[in-house]
C-alpha cells in the first residue's frame, strides 16, 4: 500500500501529468484498491468544502497584491535605496540584491515574481560595474525564495490549511528564521568575497545624506509589510482581512507611481486567477488525497512501517529531510510541499515534533527546491532575465546560498526555539 | 480545430477577468468589514460570502489556467524527448486531466442536487440557500470538464494527424509557476 502510494506518485509525476491531477488520480487509485467502502461518492462534497473557505481566499488576495506590486515599478526605487545602505560591505551590490529580494518577496509573497523583478532591476548594474555574474545572479535567485518564509506567505497559508495549524502562529514562527536566513545569506556573501574578491565587484559608498533621503523610498514596502503583519498580531484582522488591506495599499502604491491603467489591472487580475487556480487545483487534489489516505488507513500503515524500522525520532526526521532535498531536485516548491503534507506531517507529529515548527522546517527545505537544478524555477527565471551568460553560472552562484539554507535547517533542528519563541511568547 | 482552441482560449480569458472582478468585489467587502467593525457597522457573514467567492473563483479559474498551460507539470523526462515523444506525453497528460475533470463535475452534481432537494440553507445568520453558490460552483467545474474534453479531443486528432507543433502550442508545458 505504501509502496503503491509512493511509486504511483513518482510515476504519475514523471509522466508530466499536472501535479494536482496526479493527486486526484492517486486518491482514486487508493480508493479503488484499498478502501473497504467507496469514498469517491463523497468527492463532490470534499471538493466543495475544500474550496469554500474564507481562509483560502487570502491566497488570491496576496497573489493580487504581488501582481500589483510587480507592475507598480516600486522595486526600482527600493533597490536604489537599499543599495546606498548595504553596498559598502564586501560583495557590494550583491547585498542590495539580497535585501531587495527579501523585502520584495516578503511583501509580494511570490518567489518567482520577485526573482524576475529584482533580476530585471539589478542586472543592468552588474554589467555596468563589471560584477562576476555567478554570485550576483545566485543571490537574486536565493533571495527570492525567502518570501515563502517571511509573512505574509502563501505557502504557510496552504500548510496551515492542510494541517489545521494556526496561520497567524505560523506567520510568527516564520519571522525570525526568515530574517535570520537573509542575514546568513549576507554573511556567506561577505565570507566568499573576502576570500575571493573576484567573485564580487566594486562596492559603492553613499553619503549619509543620500541614505537618509533614500529611506522615503523604503516607506511603501516597509509600510505594507508593517500593516499586514501588524494588523494580524494586534488582533485587528484575520490573515484574509490583512490581505485585503494589503491589496488596497498596493493599489495606493501603484497609484503613487502613476502605474495604474485599465490594462495593468486586467493583466494583474488575469495573472491572479491563473496563479490562484494553479495553486488551488493542487491544494484540492491534496485535500482529496488526504481524505482518502486517512479514511483508508494508509496514513496509519505508513506510521506503523516507520515505527517498525526502529529508527529514533531524530533519525526518522533526518531521513525525511534528505528525502525533501532529493525530491527538491526534481519537483518545485508548492507541488513538493502539498503532495507530501498528507503523508509526512502525520508521521512527524507521531514522532513527537511540533507541526508548527515542522512547517517552518519544511518551508526552508522546499525553498531549496526552488534553486536546486535541474528543476529550480528561480534559476530559470533569473537566467531568463539575464539574457547573457549560461544557466550554469546561476547554478554555481546559488551553491553558497543553498549551503546557508542547510546550515539553517541544522540550526532549526538543534534549536527549535528559533521558530517557536515568538509564537509561544506573543 | 486550431480556431476552436483559440476561441476556447479567448473565452477563458474573458471568464478569468470576470472571476478577477468577483475577487476585487470580495476585497472591497472584506475591507468594508474591517473598517466598519470599530463603528459597529459591519455586515455579518463576510466570511461566508468570501468562502463562496473562493469556491466560485477557483472552479471557473481552473479552465483559464488550463488553456494558458499554467497547471504545473514535472517535465524533466518529457523535455528530453523529441517533438513526437513530447506530443505523446502531452496527450497522456490532457487525457488524464479530462478524465479527472469529468469525474469531479459528475461528483459535484449530487452536492447541488441534495441542496436543491432538501432546500438546504447555510447554518449561519445569512441562511443563504446553498443552491445559489453551489450552482455557480458546479457550473465552473462543468465548464472545466467541457474545456478539457474539447482539448483532449483536439489533441488526439492532432496526434493522429502528426501535428506535433499544434499539440505543443495548445497542450504543451510552460515551466512556470
Amino acid at each position: 500500500m505504501i509502496l503503491f502510494t509512493s511509486l504511483g506518485l513518482l510515476a504519475l509525476l514523471a509522466l508530466s501529468i499536472p501535479v494536482g491531477i496526479v493527486l486526484f488520480l492517486l486518491g482514486f487509485g487508493i480508493d479503488t484498491l484499498f478502501s473497504p467502502f467507496p469514498l469517491m461518492r463523497g468527492l463532490g462534497q470534499v471538493v466543495w468544502s475544500s474550496s469554500n473557505s474564507a481562509t483560502l481566499i487570502a491566497i488570491p488576495f496576496f497573489v493580487l497584491l504581488g501582481e500589483l506590486l510587480v507592475r507598480s515599478g516600486v522595486a526600482q526605487r527600493t533597490y536604489a535605496a537599499l543599495e546606498s545602505w548595504v553596498s559598502w560591505l564586501p560583495g557590494g551590490l550583491i547585498h542590495a540584491n539580497i535585501a531587495t529580494a527579501t523585502l520584495f518577496s516578503a511583501t509580494s509573497g511570490s518567489s518567482v515574481a520577485t526573482a524576475a523583478t529584482v533580476a530585471s532591476v539589478a542586472t543592468p548594474q552588474a554589467e555596468r560595474l563589471g560584477y562576476d555574474p555567478k554570485l550576483f545572479s545566485g543571490a537574486i535567485a536565493a533571495g527570492g525564495t525567502l518570501g515563502i518564509m517571511i509573512p505574509p506567505s502563501i505557502n504557510l497559508i496552504v500548510y496551515g490549511f492542510l494541517t489545521e495549524t494556526s496561520i497567524p502562529k505560523l506567520f510568527l514562527a516564520g519571522l525570525i528564521p526568515g530574517f535570520a536566513l537573509a542575514l546568513l545569506f549576507m554573511v556567506v556573501t561577505v565570507i566568499f568575497c573576502v576570500i575571493r574578491p573576484s567573485l564580487g565587484g566594486p562596492g559603492t559608498s553613499a553619503s549619509w545624506q543620500k541614505r537618509i533621503n533614500g529611506l522615503v523610498d523604503l516607506v511603501p514596502l516597509l509600510g505594507l509589510f508593517g500593516a499586514i503583519v501588524g494588523s494580524i498580531y494586534a488582533g485587528w484582522a484575520t490573515p484574509t482581512e490583512a490581505a485585503a488591506i494589503g491589496v488596497a495599499m498596493a493599489f495606493a502604491i501603484a497609484a503613487s507611481q502613476r502605474a495604474i491603467t485599465w490594462q495593468m489591472i486586467v493583466a494583474s487580475l488575469k495573472g491572479t486567477i491563473r496563479t490562484t487556480s494553479m495553486i488551488m487545483l493542487v491544494v484540492i487534489g491534496a485535500y482529496v488525497l488526504n481524505f482518502v489516505l486517512t479514511a483508508s488507513g494508509v496514513s496509519r500503515a505508513l506510521q506503523d512501517f516507520l515505527q517498525g524500522l526502529g529508527l529514533g525520532a531524530l533519525a526518522t526526521l533526518l531521513v525525511i529531510v534528505v528525502m525533501y532535498i532529493v525530491l527538491g531536485f526534481f519537483i518545485e516548491t508548492l507541488s513538493l510541499m502539498v503532495a507530501t503534507i498528507p503523508i509526512v506531517v502525520p508521521i512527524v507529529e507521531q514522532l513527537g515534533y511540533d507541526k508548527l515548527w515542522f512547517g517552518i522546517l519544511m518551508i526552508i527545505l522546499v525553498e531549496m527546491a526552488l534553486i536546486t537544478p535541474p528543476v529550480g524555477l528561480n534559476l530559470y527565471v533569473v537566467q531568463g532575465v539575464r539574457k547573457s551568460g549560461t544557466l550554469f553560472d546561476v547554478m554555481l552562484g546559488v551553491i553558497p546560498y543553498a549551503l546557508a539554507m542547510l546550515v539553517m535547517v541544522g540550526l532549526l533542528i538543534a534549536f527549535p526555539a528559533i521558530a517557536l519563541y515568538l509564537p509561544e511568547h506573543i | 480545430m486550431t480556431t476552436l482552441l483559440s476561441l476556447l482560449r479567448m473565452l477563458n480569458e474573458k471568464l478569468a477577468v470576470a472571476a478577477g472582478l468577483l475577487l476585487l468585489i470580495s476585497v472591497c467587502v472584506t475591507l468594508y468589514d474591517v473598517i466598519a467593525r470599530p463603528f459597529g457597522m459591519s455586515i455579518g457573514g463576510t466570511d461566508e460570502l468570501s468562502g463562496y467567492a473562493m469556491a466560485v473563483v477557483t472552479s471557473w479559474g481552473v479552465s483559464y489556467a488550463l488553456t494558458c498551460l499554467a497547471h504545473v507539470r514535472i517535465d524533466i523526462i518529457r523535455a528530453r524527448g523529441n517533438a513526437k515523444v513530447r506530443a505523446w506525453f502531452d496527450a497522456v497528460s490532457i487525457l488524464s486531466l479530462a478524465a479527472v475533470a469529468v469525474t469531479v463535475a459528475y461528483r459535484a452534481w449530487p452536492v447541488l442536487a441534495k441542496s436543491i432537494a432538501n432546500n438546504s440553507t447555510a447554518n449561519t445568520t445569512l441562511e443563504t440557500p446553498l443552491w445559489i453558490p453551489q450552482s455557480l460552483w458546479m457550473a465552473g467545474w462543468l465548464w472545466f470538464a467541457l474545456s478539457a474534453v474539447v482539448m483532449a479531443g483536439c489533441v488526439c486528432a492532432f496526434l493522429v494527424a502528426g501535428r506535433h507543433d499544434d499539440i505543443e502550442e495548445f497542450a504543451g508545458s510552460r515551466g512556470e509557476a
